[in-house]
């Protein structure tokens, strides 16, 4: 979907003279006659569906040439013998009648009636399956509202109970006490503070640390004993610590950071700290309150192999390709998670059982069998047991190597790489399997659920849509409902930002990364609000900001409580209330900066976005790239009519009358998503249309009508319901039942838009469908 | 493959390379013969193969029992230096060199904290004893700075460069625990798991034979599995078993390979199973790390090693020895107590019979690709931070040399007058072919790299 859209990009549609420029119902009315021609003439030896006939031409009619070029060939060769009979407008409408009936890939895709396809785990999905495994030794994070870091203070210089003097949570980590006490009570020449909570990540990615401080400091990360950074010594001109580390989305890291002023006799240095990353494709800041919770969570795994990408081209990640790039990850994938199995996990496990007999190395087994179990989604048969366990601790003597060895063949198993291989499995698994994979993207670890299983619970519906609403709530179910919404709107691949500085100035990366905090925060207010109502997606009369957003975009984006200020740049908070300016997240400017050129708007891209993904319309691709006209040789024209003169000639307009007239209702927001009245000296034009699947033509003004008639529409929310339960489920709607979408798009309405509540239906109708019976 | 063909296969590796051990007590004899010539001047040729491993051990000698007596041939040697009889033609011992540097940090700070860096340690937060705190090292030790040299060119260039091997060295970064520094603050951490040392040199070799060993069961179970699905949908598991196999063909061929190559002497060593890094098994891991050092070198993973035996400060407790208190605490107590003396010479004649050890595995593997043995090729440093225990002097710091990887005059005691031991560091790296006006602090290197060691 999203090369689709790319090829949109500096591009504006060129519609040759065939067919479509005449219209649908020419179209349709030319593939009647062709199909007339192709009975007479054609049948005899392709057959009666372009499938061939055996002795006259028996490969099928299917191939990837154009209509254009199809007419030609046809023209120039067919009937075989007698070319002359069907040329022209005669071997036009042939070809439009086999390239649409069978002959083009669409239409053997459309001739293939969807299901549900058998798929191995993609990259994520790996990610997070290897996550919970770690988890279901060491337990699993609950969802904490509160934020920022818990912080101890001691005077002294090292932990006593007598000593704490201040207890309190601290929003971010960045202080500077300079030659001073940190705190009442507190010796400026010894103390202690040990910050201990849990960093909680919304996007998988590639993260680095960055921990400053002129003291001796130990960051653990991760894990209770995982050291992260070690600098126990204090030595001069050493005061900045980064690691790189891929982090898990929907994850909660525990760390503790310890922070030492040792009395000496030589002069100390000035005490200061923080604690910074630099998230995937952003920019170095300090760790926002946000995403810190003051809680130690339980140690957690996060794969740090590479995996390759997997395909997107549905539009959602799908995990179909099988080659040895992905094989050799899966091997390094496997290596690495029995490495932190051996180093981590099975010292505990000894530890746990250590009062039990340990005859025939009966721990090592008992410690495999639940991990091979958890990853292979059930109890292991006893053959199944032999070959993943008991072989391979035959062929290895060190623990240590029979761990890996065991891991390594369970993990590049089918058994876990393929987790719909659950036909012999009890219902109650089957369904947890699939609750697992479509909330989480990985498998059913945890306890409580894994109870339910043992216990054969999830027969019953009720049980069902309880387990169902527990996960959702979860962190876990949080972060893919995140990736879900950037993908909705577009922005889970944006690319990197930048505007004109000279029309711009003060639109760079810093403020790029507030405008996804505030995105972020925006969103989350919606969804996980009482009513989780979708509508104020594209409604809201507020938004998420802070204080630079508040200098950049001005005083609509002021705080709705003056008095919340605290300082700190990095929280966010909600804003005014401004309907014109603020109309959800479709006025953000994260996204209409993104759909925008370096110094204009682009109206193309707006419409381009708003049809495909709002309102899930399909528009062909451009038959050819057009660079945009330049604003400098118009220098008089807005943006607005400068579109409409380069895309005024009649063929262009059979798309870009739908595309223009939906993104001009966005032209009051220029090229950095910043509320305008006028451009070039003229008012902003905003008026614009849509006519529905159903063949109703709307009229809007401006944003904030455009939102309320989104709201309101059918065709965007059957959209925003097909897009969710493609990107929770990885599978083609309709292959759960021709109805399915009418019945979830139904039941949302009448639910009041909650969200939650559509990703419980979604997720207890993929879960419980008629499953795919087993062969026979 | 047939996972009973790959067994044998381990076995056939293991037997090939006792044999091949056995072999090398011809091979080892005549090394010795060609150590009794003359000439070991093979350091003039440019691509003769120099190697240097800088041994640890902690808290000073018993002087007495450690110098010899008299400069110039070794006579019979003291009993802590003993054990190195058998390798008297390749031993050099270096007596009168000082660690001069004076600043922050304690003794023992210094002692290991300057001994290969020849410099001072930056102000920190680090107390010990009754001197001012100290932080890490300033500059680069010697090894590293070999290490930047030897990769740089092409011709000497290894798979790492340099391998820091630990032995009980405890899990906590301190001035303490680090002698290798890649840089200014850059303290080099140690491997003291000989496992966790075994998979970085040989985990992907390891990984690829368990790979290949484990491939023939997966498949099959992918049969088992297709009965799982649709006919639609077995074509995906088809595709992906076909790849599994064709993986394992390519495995097969490439163990084959490995297997010949093993045969040539690059085995990858076997370590004994479950072996705890516990103080008790301190002999036992020591051996386990020479093996994989002696391996390493032989299969020019790297040119320079440091091999840290716990630390500065370290106290083992030698109970393999029968002496249950601590190395450390031993050596404060006075000459004056008899058992502590004697013990004191135990726990050194000890460290010593791990150097005549790792000298006897060097002497008995012949040169890969070269003449002699490996240990013609290779110089062990074996030092330590003090001179002597009880009064944490830093002069006459043990160098004691085994080996001709530096083409020094061995078979001999040579003694200076309070020579700074920065000068000897340049002699190292000048006798790796990589010469420096000075190294660590420049007031201690004023009179150039140590004369009379060729």
């Amino acid at each position: 979907m999203k090369s689709i859209l790319l090829s949109w990009i500096g591009s504006v549609c060129l519609v040759t003279s065939l067919g479509v420029a005449r219209g649908a119902e020419t179209a349709e009315s030319m593939r009647k006659r062709g199909e007339e021609i192709y009975r007479q003439a054609c049948l005899d030896c392709h057959g009666e569906n372009g499938e061939g006939v055996e002795d006259q031409y028996a490969d099928p009619l299917v191939g990837d040439l154009t209509v254009g070029g199809l007419s030609e060939l046809i023209a120039e060769t067919m009937p075989e013998g007698d070319p002359e009979d069907c040329v022209g407008e005669d071997a036009e409408a042939v070809a439009h009648y086999v390239h649409y009936n069978f002959y083009s890939d669409a239409a053997q895709v459309r001739n293939r009636p969807p299901r549900v396809s058998l798929a191995r785990l993609t990259g994520e999905q790996l990610r997070q399956s290897l996550a919970d495994l770690y988890g279901h030794f060491e337990g699993d994070a609950w969802v904490e509202d509160k934020t920022g870091v818990e912080a101890d203070y001691f005077d002294g210089s090292r932990w006593s109970k007598d000593k704490l003097k201040i207890e309190r949570i601290d929003p971010v980590i960045d202080f500077d006490f300079g030659k001073e006490s940190p705190g009442e009570g507190i010796g400026a020449e010894a103390f202690y503070v040990l910050w201990s909570g849990s960093l909680r990540v919304e996007r998988s990615g590639r993260y680095e640390l960055v921990l400053r401080s002129t003291l001796s400091c130990m960051l653990k990360f991760g894990a209770r004993d995982r050291e992260l950074v070690n600098n126990h010594v204090q030595s001069e001109g050493k005061e900045e610590f980064r690691r790189s580390i891929y982090l898990t989305a929907g994850r909660v890291y525990p760390f503790t950071l310890e922070f030492i002023q040792r009395k000496r006799k030589t002069e100390q240095p000035p005490a200061r700290i923080s604690l910074s990353w630099v998230p995937p494709g952003g920019v170095e800041e300090i760790i926002p309150n946000r995403n810190l919770v003051p809680t130690r969570m339980p140690s957690t795994f996060s794969l740090q192999t590479k995996l390759p990408p997997d395909d997107r081209s549905y539009g959602y990640e799908r995990g179909t390709s099988i080659n040895r790039q992905w094989d050799t990850s899966t091997t390094e994938a496997a290596v690495e998670f029995a490495e932190t199995a051996i180093t981590e996990l099975y010292p505990r496990y000894r530890r746990h059982h250590r009062d039990e007999p340990d005859e025939n190395r009966a721990k090592l087994r008992g410690f495999l069998e639940e991990i091979v179990a958890t990853a292979f989604r059930g109890p292991l048969d006893e053959p199944t047991r032999k070959r993943y366990i008991d072989n391979q601790l035959e062929l290895a003597e060190d623990d240590g190597e029979a761990i890996k060895r065991s891991l390594l063949i369970s993990l590049k198993s089918p058994r876990f790489l393929y987790p719909s291989l659950d036909a012999d499995r009890r219902a109650s698994q089957r369904i947890a399997n699939r609750l697992a994979l479509f909330l989480f993207d990985s498998l059913p670890a945890d306890e409580w659920l894994l109870k339910q299983i043992e216990q054969d619970k999830l027969v019953d519906e009720s049980s069902v849509d309880q387990a169902a609403r527990k996960m959702v709530r979860d962190y876990r179910c949080r972060a893919k409902l995140r990736s879900f919404l950037l993908n909705w709107f577009d922005l889970a691949e944006a690319e990197e930002l930048s505007k004109d500085q000279e029309l711009f100035p003060g639109f760079d990366a810093a403020l790029v990364q507030d405008l996804h905090h505030s995105f972020d925060a925006f969103v989350d207010a919606v969804v996980w609000s009482e009513g989780s109502d979708f509508r104020q997606l594209l409604q809201a009369d507020w938004t998420m900001t802070n204080k630079r957003l508040e200098s950049f975009y001005g005083s609509s984006w002021a705080p709705a409580d003056s008095n919340a200020s605290d300082g700190n740049r990095s929280v966010v908070k909600r804003s005014v209330n401004d309907g014109d300016v603020h109309v959800g997240a479709l006025t953000h400017p994260l996204l209409l900066s993104h759909l925008s050129y370096h110094r204009t708007s682009s109206p193309i891209h707006r419409g381009v976005f708003l049809t495909r993904y709002t309102l899930g319309r399909v528009l062909r691709p451009p038959n050819a790239a057009f660079t945009p006209l330049n604003p400098d040789l118009h220098p008089n024209l807005t943006t607005r009519q400068r579109v409409e003169l380069q895309t005024g000639e009649v063929n262009c307009q059979v798309c870009h009358q739908k595309i223009n007239s939906l993104g001009f209702a966005l032209e009051s927001f220029d090229a950095t998503g910043r509320f305008r009245e006028t451009e070039r000296e003229q008012p902003i034009d905003a008026s614009g249309s849509y006519v529905t699947r159903a063949g109703e033509q709307i009229e809007f003004r401006g944003a904030r009508e455009l939102g309320d008639f989104l709201a309101s529409s059918e065709d965007c929310h059957r959209a925003f319901v097909e897009s969710a339960f493609e990107h929770f489920v990885k599978q083609p709607i309709a292959a759960f039942g021709a109805d399915v979408s009418d019945r979830l798009t139904q039941s949302f309405r009448e639910n009041g838009f909650n969200i939650q509540e559509l990703i419980v239906s979604i997720a207890k109708i993929a879960a419980t469908p008629p499953t795919a019976p087993p062969s026979t | 493959m047939n996972t009973k063909a790959n067994q044998s296969g381990t076995t056939s590796m293991k037997a090939s390379r006792r044999q091949f051990i056995r072999d090398l007590g011809v091979s080892a004899a005549a090394a010795n013969f060609l150590l009794a010539l003359p000439s070991l001047g093979w350091a003039a040729s440019g691509s003769r193969k120099q190697r240097v491993v800088f041994v640890f051990s902690p808290n000073g000698v018993i002087p007495k029992h450690f110098w010899p007596e008299n400069e110039g041939e070794h006579g019979e040697l003291k009993r802590i230096l003993a054990p190195l009889e058998p390798f008297k033609n390749q031993l050099l011992t270096l007596q009168g060199l000082d660690n001069r540097i004076k600043g922050d940090g304690d003794g023992h700070m210094r002692g290991i904290g300057c001994l290969l860096t020849g410099v001072e340690l930056f102000p920190g937060d680090v107390q010990g004893g009754s001197d001012t705190p100290a932080g890490w090292s300033m500059g680069i030790s010697i090894d590293q700075h070999l290490k930047n040299k030897l990769q740089a060119d092409p011709s000497t260039r290894t798979r790492f460069g340099s391998l820091e091997f630990g032995v009980m060295v405890p899990d906590r970064a301190d001035t303490w625990t680090r002698w290798s520094y890649a840089g200014p603050n850059q303290p080099v951490a140690p491997i003291s798991d000989p496992y966790q040392m075994f998979n970085k040199l040989y985990g992907q070799k390891q990984n690829r034979a368990m790979l290949a060993s484990v491939l023939d069961d997966l498949a099959e179970d992918f049969k088992k599995v297709e009965s799982l699905v649709s006919p639609e949908d077995r074509h995906m598991l088809q595709q992906h078993v076909d790849m599994v196999r064709s993986i394992e063909v390519e495995l097969q061929s490439e163990m084959q390979h490995a297997e010949k190559s093993d045969q040539a002497g690059h085995a990858v060593p076997e370590l004994a199973p479950n072996v705890e890094i516990d103080n008790d098994n301190m002999p036992q891991l020591t051996r386990m790390q020479m093996e994989l050092l002696v391996n390493s070198l032989a299969s020019d993973f790297t040119r320079v090693a440091t091999f840290q035996i716990t630390n500065s400060v370290g106290n083992a407790k030698m109970r393999w020895l029968e002496i249950d208190e601590g190395h450390h605490s031993i050596s404060h107590e006075p000459d004056s107590n008899e058992e502590a003396y004697e013990q004191l010479i135990q726990i050194n004649t000890w460290y010593c019979e791990q150097i005549a050890y790792l000298a006897k595995r060097l002497a008995e593997t012949p040169e890969p690709g070269g003449d002699g043995s490996m240990l013609d090729h290779t110089t062990v440093i074996w030092t330590n931070e003090l001179g002597k225990g009880n009064s944490h002097t830093r002069n006459d710091i043990p160098f004691v040399m085994v080996g001709g990887g530096l083409g020094f005059q061995t078979g001999r005691a040579v003694k200076f007058n309070h020579a700074p031991h920065n000068r000897l560091l340049l002699s190292i790296t000048e006798a790796m072919g990589h010469p420096e006006k000075s190294f660590g602090n420049p007031d201690f290197c004023g009179d150039g790299a140590l004369t009379g060691l060729i």
